[in-house]
């Protein structure tokens, strides 16, 4: 079985990996990088032991970066888990933008696990 | 699969010369009476405006409307045309295209009305955009990579040599018929030789290859390769035209969401500015309504239309220029000189206006400075604007982000030829030239501060500078 791990071009973005690593090795499964951004990512941080693979998005068809998660997780029966990473948002971000995890929380079928930046304060 | 190179260099057999490199140049002309064609219907109306006027009775508003409402339509095609070119082909798109012109065409002439001509004008821009997002497509899809960019800037030569001949024929018409106030629907009705020309050249014009292979027809695309290419060559451009099939889609990869992103939403806004900026600079103003600005300026009728056929010249003139220097002179050096050149004309031009006197003094220097005007607009910003914009995008927000600016340029452009005549005859050649100057120099410093450079490096290359750049600064902000 396997963690997807969605990896989005921000501080999110490297929780989520961190997250995804760690859950692969606790679980003693693969990691799949799914890259929500457009610059390739690096994946130099996950350990030897654990085997992983990134994908990108390419094409018309992954234009929106949530459906072309769902569709590598409902393409993918390995795939046991997603792990995201959640960030603030400004009122003005909110307003132009749906929120991307909350369409991965609302429409995943297999469980989501999410991590957040420490608040400041 | 992330290796992808545009300017990828196949290694492929010479280009020889043959009935087949005949057929290409055939082509090539008959595909540009697109760019003719849109150049012709944007300039028509300078010079067709003023009988128009007389007959329809239409004031400064419903002018800017009539004028600009060809834009927006121009604006809407451009984005539905390359839809269309997408599932039915390049040459069915254009067929329809010349229908569309003709159609057009006719309509706008034989309007009874100005409501009536205003949607002749906005069906005919429906044409122009199209033609305007389409033709440089199919021309870089047949020709062969060593003459691709010459055969898209012949593009862009034709289009203001449409804008040019319109003055010229326009001039014309109006010495020998100008007491008759339908002169514009003559003036009107010769943009419709063209369309017919490309409507029947292109029946005989073959499908893009590149699109053949995208849909799958392998085969049919070999053929159209064997008729422009010698055997040899064809067979091995295959091989190149599925590679550029598939990294056409890789560009259509990113959409709305991604302007999540810093890197990304900051490139697509400097892009737009740099198509906003390109029009603010007011250069369709004076292709649009040159003869009535001259004639605002002190000349008469019959001068003013025969001294905006220079406007056409120094237009086509910048033109050549600019295809000349633009691989001499850095993208940013150019761009930006270009822009204080211009702006310096609007303050000479403005400063002229409000100081001198009415007279043979004042229009001589208003018509020199906007000639000024019009070749550094031409010489040093058209054509490289659309140049920067074909390279400042990543491959995979190309479509999108490009998509995005030419809409906004199309926007900005309506938007000039909307309120130039209110604004002329509510402030007058000083006061209009006055708010261009102000734009421009927001445009020097904007540019100056934001655009990066695109020039002497491969597309790669400056991907990569961009966005490591990029990051860097967001993650030491973030820390």
């Amino acid at each position: 079985m396997s963690i997807i791990a969605a990896v989005a071009e921000s501080l999110e973005g490297t929780l989520a990996l961190n997250a995804g690593i760690d859950e692969a090795r606790s679980r003693d499964e693969d990691l799949v990088i799914f890259n929500l951004g457009l610059t390739p990512v690096d994946p130099s941080d996950v350990p030897a032991g654990i085997q992983w693979r990134v994908i990108e998005r390419e094409g018309r068809g992954d234009r929106d970066p949530v459906d072309a998660l769902l569709d590598e997780i409902a393409d993918d029966p390995r795939i046991s888990r997603v792990v995201i990473g959640l960030r603030r948002r400004s009122p003005m971000g909110k307003a132009l933008l749906g929120s991307v995890s909350q369409r991965i929380l609302l429409n995943s079928p297999v469980p989501v696990l999410s991590v957040r930046p420490d608040q400041p304060e | 699969m992330a290796g992808s190179t545009k300017g990828n260099v196949y290694a492929l057999p010479p280009l020889t010369k043959g009935p087949h490199s005949r057929r290409l140049g055939i082509i090539a002309y008959v595909a540009t009476f697109g760019g003719l064609l849109f150049g012709y219907d944007t300039g028509v109306i300078n010079g067709a405006l003023e009988p128009l006027r007389r007959e329809l009775q239409i004031n400064a508003t419903t002018e800017g409307f009539v004028v600009s409402i060809l834009i927006l339509g121009a604006a809407v095609g451009a984005l539905l045309g390359g839809r269309l070119a997408d599932a039915i082909g390049r040459r069915k798109t254009i067929l329809y295209l010349a229908i569309i012109f003709i159609v057009g065409t006719v309509l706008c002439s034989l309007a009874p009305n100005w409501e009536a001509l205003a949607v002749g004008r906005f069906i005919l821009g429906l044409a122009v955009g199209g033609a305007s997002a389409i033709v440089p497509v199919y021309l870089a899809e047949i020709s062969p990579q060593e003459t691709r960019g010459s055969l898209v800037t012949r593009n862009e030569v034709m289009i203001v040599s449409g804008q040019f001949a319109a003055f010229v024929i326009n001039a014309i018409l109006y010495q020998i018929w100008g007491h008759h106030d339908f002169i514009w629907r003559y003036m009107l009705i010769v943009a419709v030789l063209p369309a017919i020309a490309l409507l029947v050249g292109m029946i005989f014009l073959p499908e893009s290859p590149r699109w053949l292979i995208s849909q799958g027809q392998h085969k049919n695309a070999l053929v159209v390769l064997e008729q422009v290419r010698d055997k040899e060559r064809a067979a091995a451009e295959m091989a190149e035209v599925e590679h550029l099939a598939e990294e056409e889609n890789k560009t259509q990869t990113a959409g709305w969401a991604d302007l999540a992103v810093p890197w990304v939403r900051k490139l697509v806004i400097i892009g737009a500015l740099v198509g906003v900026f390109s029009q603010f600079s007011g250069i369709n103003a004076v292709m649009y309504y040159g003869s009535q600005l001259l004639e605002n300026a002190g000349f008469s009728a019959d001068a003013a239309i025969v001294f905006n056929t220079l406007n056409g010249l120094f237009s086509v003139s910048g033109v050549l220029i600019c295809i000349y220097l633009i691989n001499k002179i850095s993208r940013r050096k150019m761009i930006i000189t270009g822009f204080v050149l211009t702006t310096t004309f609007h303050l000479l031009i403005a400063l002229t206006a409000q100081l001198l006197p009415e007279g043979d003094l004042k229009m001589w220097l208003i018509l020199v400075f906007v000639l000024c005007f019009v070749i550094s607009m031409q010489g040093a910003i058209g054509p490289l604007s659309w140049l920067i914009l074909s390279e400042l995008f990543p491959l995979k927000i190309r479509t999108f982000a490009t998509g995005v600016a030419v809409t906004c340029l199309w926007l900005a452009n309506a938007l000039v030829a909307f309120v130039f005549p209110p604004l002329i005859a509510g402030l007058g050649i000083a006061g209009t030239f006055f708010i261009f100057f102000g734009i421009g120099v927001v445009a020097i410093i904007v540019l100056h501060r934001e655009l990066p450079e695109t020039g002497g490096k491969s597309l790669e290359q400056f991907e990569e500078e961009f966005q490591t750049g990029f990051i860097e600064k967001v993650k030491g902000s973030a820390q």
